[in-house]
């Protein structure tokens, strides 16, 4: 996995690259959450993931409830269309702010 | 359940017990379904459900800690368009009954993956392990 990070104002803009499963998740939470935890809005471009297991969907929900718990917003956007099939299958897409 | 009559094939690989392994199933299992000539959507479904299951092995039969050189052993079957994944390993016995996914509707972070298994999967069954295996799963998909 790899990433990218850029920031304008409040919004941090984190891509992900690769495919996100239980050997990462680690890294992608050293990556997401200290910017949440800084209180900034989170924007998680997810269009390069092609594979998403279920440790990356924990990352989502956690990155998610730790987003409201700091009084901010995660946004996960351009989701592929294959990861998108697991989070729909997680019964997540109610939860989550997909865009 | 698919038109088309895959052909019967037989393929299993050892991969070592560890996170950074999954790839290497995931890769396995692609090549496999290739040649399977499997449908893209059913294919990343099928390889979700297997890496979930070596991904248990990994977290909760050897609890993030297996030797060094410790082996897990997938084979993928296809026969009369029955597909079965048998996995292998050496780890702590698991006990089915206490295999349970979280409540779908309570939202928190784990517990998903055994829940993928079973959404994808037609069977989901553990045999009795066999020396020198001490657990076998097998996953069953009618084609």
């Amino acid at each position: 996995m790899s990433y990218k990070v850029t920031e304008e104002g409040n919004i941090a803009t984190i891509h992900l690259d690769g495919e996100i499963d239980m050997d990462v998740t680690e890294k992608a939470k050293e990556v997401i959450f200290p910017h949440i935890d800084a209180g900034k809005e989170v924007h998680l471009n997810l269009s390069n993931v092609q594979y998403m297991d279920s440790s990356g969907i924990s990352v989502l929900i956690e990155s998610h409830q730790k987003g409201l718990e700091k009084n901010t917003k995660v946004i996960i956007k351009d989701v592929s269309k294959s990861v998108l099939k697991v989070i729909m299958m997680a019964k997540l897409e109610q939860i989550l702010n997909l865009e | 359940m698919s038109e088309i009559a895959h052909q019967d094939h037989t393929e299993k690989k050892a991969f070592l017990v560890n996170s950074s392994s999954l790839k290497d199933v995931r890769s396995f299992c692609r090549d496999v379904f290739e040649k399977l000539q499997i449908q893209q959507d059913l294919k990343d479904e099928l390889v979700l459900a297997i890496a979930e299951a070596a991904q248990n092995i990994v977290k909760h039969a050897f609890k993030n800690a297996a030797k060094p050189n410790e082996l897990m052993v997938v084979q993928i079957s296809c026969e009369n368009n029955k597909l079965q994944i048998a996995f292998y390993d050496r780890g702590t016995p698991v006990d089915p009954k206490k295999v349970k996914h979280r409540e779908i509707d309570n939202v928190k972070p784990g517990g998903l993956g055994t829940f993928f298994i079973q959404e994808i999967m037609d069977v989901v069954e553990f045999k009795d392990g066999k020396k020198p295996w001490i657990n076998h799963l097998v996953l069953t998909k009618q084609l």
